[in-house]
This record gives structure tokens, sequence and C-alpha cells, in this order.
């Protein structure tokens, strides 16, 4: 499903190149549960965002679905953006001022898709689901980490994505908070067969995924 | 349809949460809108008054006087400027030319007029009977001199209101007394009603002293005119009318020495001539507006920056770079829109009230320029900020802090 090739990412920082991510050669399948591990600053986030098509590679080729992405236009990278992928962010990254509904139902302003189903039936459905379908008026700020998260987890659930890429969902919540949602997102996997490219710290949480891959200094290892 | 929901109900709530601010913003735009339509419509009023004045003063109306007018000085009452004076040959030359309606030449020359002891100066208005249909003017009380009276030398005069009102005060019972100019007596004949104007750079009917050309031998010897002003029968024929009396003019003076001009000449120099202070005033008004598309534009710079963040998170969730571009653009047109439709207003009162005492008259061209300026300029300066935020990069976008 998703192909990186010989992935390179470079900053100029103070005239020096410096490799954010260096050659990385990486396949994903569907249906696979991947986590990445690896020390702070080593290019996880970096190499999430490439694949999520926040961010392009220096070098090298991402393949989507056997298409070159290198070649979309911001209209197309929008509409991956929009219907591919699923990001879930560590910070949460929701818009305060916005409602949890209208913060779960964001996706679809900017969708050009044909929906099957009612978005707004799905979103509370999601919510429900969550258990949070009574905070469904309530403004993100309002709520616990736990809570805030699984808005993020409802919203980029809402498009049907065909691959959620969390990274360090579980990074500023407590632990017990932080099992709840890994559960919540290995069933995801498990239940409905989405893919899934995880990162985490911990290696207990990677090696008890189906696949794990750790990375240092820019690279696979 | 649901992106333009989107943009709409973003914005609203992001100026309801910055309520000061947008007001603020706006307020920029409120001046400047309202300031450039205060100055059109002042504009626009003074013209209509202008035209009113004139129009006031008779229609088809022709005037040969000494000088070259439009070389040199603009006041027609008259007065020596070339040297030259016409005559009553003159006169009577073009009363016979055809196509022309009436003629009422005028011999003009500051006196000072006297009653019962009390002096004024007063500008003395020796002609003809066919001035006051001529000009429109009628008694307000007593009665205008005729021709007959012209015939008969009669030692009468007709007083224009302000000059009247100066010398006596309450009006209407000082028919029948006399007055003295240069020691020699006028019965008071009549006083004339308020015609206005003379302000704008037309003769100023109101302040003349009225007295049949024939009957003052001592004041005007050769009897001899500054002006000679005459009706043509019809618009149509007002430029053969000014041929033949140049020609007959010509026969006896030199070309260069005399002008015969139409009053509408008149009135289209005072009228450019306002016309061109006016748009000086609203030039320098519609710089306030640039300035408050500056405004405008620094508050989109910071609120971009105030919502990186957003931006960042929009654009993972599939916003286009022209989704965003929309957004702040949106924004800065409605703002721009709200300070412009608020101008409208506030002027449109001003106009309102104001009108009662200064020439003020809208039209509906200022009301669609205010808009339409007021929307341009949200977009002019409304594009950089927006820009701005459309070329953020994502990642960038949701790294910031
Ligand atoms: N815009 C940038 N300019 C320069 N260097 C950058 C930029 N973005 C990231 N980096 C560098 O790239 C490296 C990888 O960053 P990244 O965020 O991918 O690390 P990470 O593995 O996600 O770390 P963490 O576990 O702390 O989140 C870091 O050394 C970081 O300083
Ligand atoms: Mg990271």
């Amino acid at each position: 499903m998703i192909t990186l090739a010989h992935v390179n990412k470079i900053y100029q920082i103070d005239g020096e190149e410096f490799y954010a991510l260096r050659d990385i050669n990486l396949e994903i399948k569907q249906g696979e549960f991947t986590a990445i591990l690896g020390p702070s600053g080593c290019g996880k986030s970096t190499l999430m965002h490439i694949i999520g098509l926040l961010d392009t590679p220096t070098s090298g080729t991402l393949l989507i679905n056997n298409k070159d992405i290198t070649k979309l236009d911001d209209n197309e990278l929008s509409r991956l953006r929009n219907e591919f992928a699923g990001f879930i962010f560590q910070q949460f990254n929701l818009i305060n001022k916005l409602t949890v509904l209208e913060n779960i139902m964001l996706p679809t302003i900017y969708s050009a898709k044909k929906y099957s189903y009612e978005p707004k039936t799905r979103a509370l459905e999601l919510m429900d689901r969550f258990g949070i379908l009574i905070k469904q008026k309530s403004y993100p700020n309002k709520l616990s980490g736990g809570q805030q998260q699984r808005v993020a987890i409802a919203r980029a659930l809402l498009n049907e994505p065909k691959i959620i890429l969390a990274d360090e969902p579980t990074g500023n919540l407590d632990s017990k908070t932080g099992k709840n949602i890994l559960d919540l997102i290995r069933e995801l996997n498990q239940k409905e067969g989405m893919t899934v490219v995880l990162v985490t710290h911990d290696r207990e949480i990677a090696e008890s995924c189906q696949r794990h891959i750790s990375m240092l200094d820019g690279k696979i290892v | 349809m649901g992106i333009l929901l989107s943009i709409i109900k973003t914005s609203l709530s992001d100026f309801d949460r910055n309520k000061l601010r947008t007001f603020l913003t706006s307020l920029g735009i409120l001046i400047g809108v309202s300031s450039v339509i205060l100055l059109v419509s002042l504009g626009v009023g003074l013209k209509n008054y202008i035209t009113e004045q004139f129009e006031n003063l008779g229609s088809n109306i022709l005037i040969a006087m000494p000088g070259q007018i439009f070389g040199g000085d603009r006041q027609m009452t008259g007065g020596n400027f070339s040297g030259i004076t016409f005559t009553e040959k003159d006169y009577l030359a073009i009363a016979k030319v055809s196509g022309i309606k009436a003629v009422a030449p005028a011999y003009v020359k500051t006196v000072s007029v006297s009653f019962e002891g009390k002096t004024e100066i007063g500008s003395y208005y020796g002609t003809t009977a066919e001035i006051f249909p001529m000009r429109n003017l009628e008694a307000g009380y007593g009665q205008i001199f005729s021709a007959g009276d012209v015939e008969k030398r009669k030692k009468i005069i007709v007083v224009g209101p302000k000059i009247a009102e100066k010398l006596f005060g309450n009006m209407g019972s000082f028919v029948g007394k006399t007055v003295k100019i240069e020691d020699q007596g006028f019965k008071v004949s009549g006083i004339l009603k308020s015609k206005g104007g003379g302000g704008f750079g037309g003769p100023d009917f109101d302040s003349f002293l009225y007295v049949p050309y024939k009957s003052s031998p001592k004041i005007n010897q050769e009897k001899k005119f500054s002006v000679i002003n005459f009706q043509a029968d019809s618009e149509t024929v007002i430029d053969t009318v000014k041929e033949s009396v140049t020609a007959l003019l010509e026969r006896s003076y030199d070309e260069e020495d005399f002008s015969v001009i139409e009053q509408t000449q008149i009135q289209e120099t005072v009228t450019s001539i306002f016309a061109i202070l006016n748009g000086v005033l609203v030039a320098i008004a519609a710089i306030s507006l640039i300035v408050g598309g500056i405004g405008i534009m620094n508050i989109m710079y910071i609120t971009v920056t105030e919502r990186i963040r957003e931006i960042g998170i929009r654009r993972a969730m599939g916003a286009t770079r022209r989704n965003i571009l929309s957004q702040f653009l949106f924004e800065a047109v409605f703002l721009s829109f709200i300070g412009g439709s608020f101008g409208l207003i506030v002027s449109l009162v001003i106009v309102f009230i104001g009108s009662r005492y200064f020439p003020l008259a809208i039209d509906l061209m200022s009301v669609v320029v205010a808009l339409t300026v007021s929307t341009t300029i949200g977009v002019v300066f409304g594009v950089l900020p927006a820009r701005k935020a459309a070329l953020l990069s994502p990642v960038e976008a949701i790294r910031y802090e």
C-alpha cells in the first residue's frame, strides 16, 4: 500500500546538511500494524509526516497504491490527506474554538468524497463508541487528555481512511489512559482490518505489535 | 457549499471573539468611505446649487462686455477692463438683430447712496426695463419700472433687497420715498424679491440699484454702457445670435477689446473650478482609505500568525491552499465591507442632517462606488496575508508553537 524507497529528508542547519531521514526503505502492507520505535530526535515524526503527506522527502520516492506522490499537485495531495490518511497526534491538534462535533466533522468540509453514509451520523456513532457523545457540544479545552485524544481518533476515522498514522498518541496521557487509547487503536486494526502505523517510545508496546521497526539517527536499524 | 458556509461561520466566530479588534480595523475603512462619500456629495450638491443659481438668472442669456473674459477677470458685472464702453447706438443695433428677444444694457458704477442721513455703498445699474423679465427679477414691494418710465426719463429707482435692507431696515414702507445718489434724488418705485446667489461667481442682482438709463444724465452723461445683456429667442439660435452680435460690434471695436459670452460658459467655468477643488479633497480623503487598507493588512498578518497551528490542522484534514487562501481573503474583504457599509450609513445620516445647512446631495453612484471600493481594498490588502497563510507548509504549520 505504501512504499518508501531511498527516502532522505535533509535540513540545512547553519549551512550544513542534516539528515533527519537517511535512505529509508520501507513497505507497509494493507491491514498491517506497524510500530516505529526509537529515541527522541531520531526522525520518527518526520517519517510519519512524509507518509501522511504533510511533508515531502528531499529525495527518494514515495508510492501510495503504486502511485508516485511526488508528481501530485496541491489539490491531489490535499485529497489524499483528506481521504487516505487519518492522523493522530501526540498534541491532539484539535481546534479549540470549534465544538467537539465540529472538530470531528472538520474533514467533511474539505472533502470531495461521495459519502455512502451520512457523515454526521457516523460522527455521532464514533463518539458513542468512544464514550464522548455527551461532550459533542463542549469545546476541546474543557475535556481531559484522554477524551481529547478520542475526539482526535474519531476525527481521523470520519472519512473512512485507508491508514491510521498515530504519532505517539499516548505521549501526553497517563499510563492508564494511554493503555485505553492504545487498546482502542488495536481494536481498529483487529476488528476492522485498519492499517496502522504507530510511533512509540515504549519498547514493550512496540514489541507487542505485529511488526516493529527501530530507528536511530534518521535510519532504520 | 459546505466550504463556503464554513468559511463564513469561521470568520463570524472569529470576529465575534475579537469584537474590539474587528471594530477598530473596520473603523479605518469606515472613516475613509464616509469622508469620500461626504466630499463627493458636497461636490454634487455644490454643482446642483450653482446650476440652480444660474438657471435662476434667466435662460439663453448672452453678455457683451469689454475685455477678454476668459483671459482675465471673471466678474461679469462689468468694468472697463479694455477701456472701451458700449454706446446707446450699439444697444439699439443689437436690439434689431434677429433671434434676440430682449436686450438690457447696463452702466455699472459703484456709488454711495443715502437715505435720511444714512449712507451705504451700492452698485448703480443704469439699464432698461427689459432687465427684469430677462433676469427673472420681480418686485417684492411696489413695482419695477417700465419701458415707458425709461422713455419719460423718470427719476425713479428699483432697489435690490440686500442694499434695501441696509438702507431701510424694515422695507415695505419705503416705497415712494426718495434716496440720493451723487446729489440726485430718485423716488423708490419698488424693492425686488431676493434671488440669493452672487456668492458663486454670478452677478449679485440683490445688491444693485436699478435706474432707467436715460434718467440720470449727471451720473452717466454719454449714455455709455459697461455691459450689454441680451437674451436669445431659444437655445438653438444662441450661436447665430452670438455670431451676429460679435460681427456687429467688430465694426466699431477691435475684436480683442470686447467679448460676447454665453452665461452657461461662466457657469461651466465656475462649476469646473469647484469640481477641481472637490476632486483634490476627494483624493485626499481617498488616502485615508488606503491607510484603512493597510490597517486591515496589518491585522490580517497578525491573525494569520495567531492561527498558524489551526491552518496546519486544517491542512492535515485535507484543506487545499486555495481553501486557506479563500478563508483569509474572505475575512479581509468582510472586514473592509463592514467598514464600507457602516461608512455608508454614517455618511447617509450626515448628508441627511447636513443637507439642511449645506448643499449636499447623495447619488446612487457613490453608494455603489463606496461598496465596490471597500470590497476591492479588502481583496488588495488581504491577498498578501492570505497568501502567506496558504503557502505555509502543513508540517511547519502544525509544528508551530
Ligand atoms: N524544520 C526543521 N529544521 C531543522 N531540523 C528539523 C526540523 N524538523 C525536524 N528537525 C530535526 O529532525 C530530527 C528528527 O525530528 P523528529 O521530530 O522527526 O524526531 P522524533 O523522532 O519524532 O523525536 P520525538 O520522539 O522527540 O518526537 C530532529 O533532530 C529535529 O531537530
Ligand atoms: Mg516526534
